[in-house]
């Protein structure tokens, strides 16, 4: 598997399900966290789960390729740049959503949380179409 | 619609050059080994740089390594 593909993997999995729990919690539960710091608490341990499952995957990868440098080559490249830019417009449109749309109709956490969709949105979109370039692409030129 | 495809020689020209490995081959043009896989099973379209360099590794012109086959049928035999 290519260090990419793997970095992909390791991403979606640290990343997804703490942000479906939280996103879960905020949707469906809106007013179980009532207080501004029950609310900013919630999103401390989400991002610290995401941030420590993350860490300590990366060096369990590293000890695997003991220590040997991540080389991405033309393909790589290619299929990351797929990736990137189909993950942008979704951060776009998430970015319009929250910055020109909803300040007409909505404030405070509502905005947070909509942006913060965005961004794992966009940043599950990226690694998934990773992922997907390395196991599906039929016939991807350079 | 038309169905192009590019097909190459790649895995026999390794076999040829006393079994190069994927990964020898790939040090060699600077690919990783698995694209040099995804090259020779045809999931993957080199650069041209790449293919020149991948010619350059067995000695042979681009168009020995490298086939396009415009109507999507099989290269033609060669000699070899």
């Amino acid at each position: 598997m290519s260090p990419l593909e793997k970095r992909a993997w390791l991403t979606l999995w640290s990343q997804c399900p703490p942000y479906l729990v939280y996103f879960l919690i905020q949707g469906v539960w809106p007013n179980w966290l009532a207080t501004f710091q029950q609310r900013i608490a919630c999103l401390a341990v989400v991002a610290g789960v995401h941030a420590i499952a993350y860490v300590t995957g990366l060096l369990w990868m590293k000890r695997q390729e003991r220590g040997e440098p991540l080389l991405l080559d033309e393909r790589d490249r290619a299929i990351d740049g797929r990736a990137t830019r189909t993950a942008y417009f979704v951060m776009l449109t998430g970015m319009i959503v929250v910055g020109v749309v909803m300040p007409f109709s909505d404030s405070g956490w509502k905005l947070t949380n909509t942006a913060l969709l965005a961004i794992v949105l966009a940043e599950t979109v990226r690694y998934a179409l990773i992922v997907a370039g390395y196991r599906r692409t039929p016939r991807l030129a350079h | 619609m038309p169905t192009e495809s590019l097909t190459n020689e790649v895995r026999l020209l390794r076999f040829l050059a006393q079994d190069m490995t994927q990964a020898e081959l790939g040090r060699r043009v600077g690919l990783t080994r698995q694209t040099i896989a995804a090259i020779e099973q045809g999931r993957y379209s080199p650069s041209l740089e790449v293919a020149f360099r991948i010619a350059d590794v067995f000695g042979k012109r681009l168009d020995e390594v490298f086939h396009w086959n415009p109507d999507g049928t099989a290269a033609p035999d060669r000699e070899r």
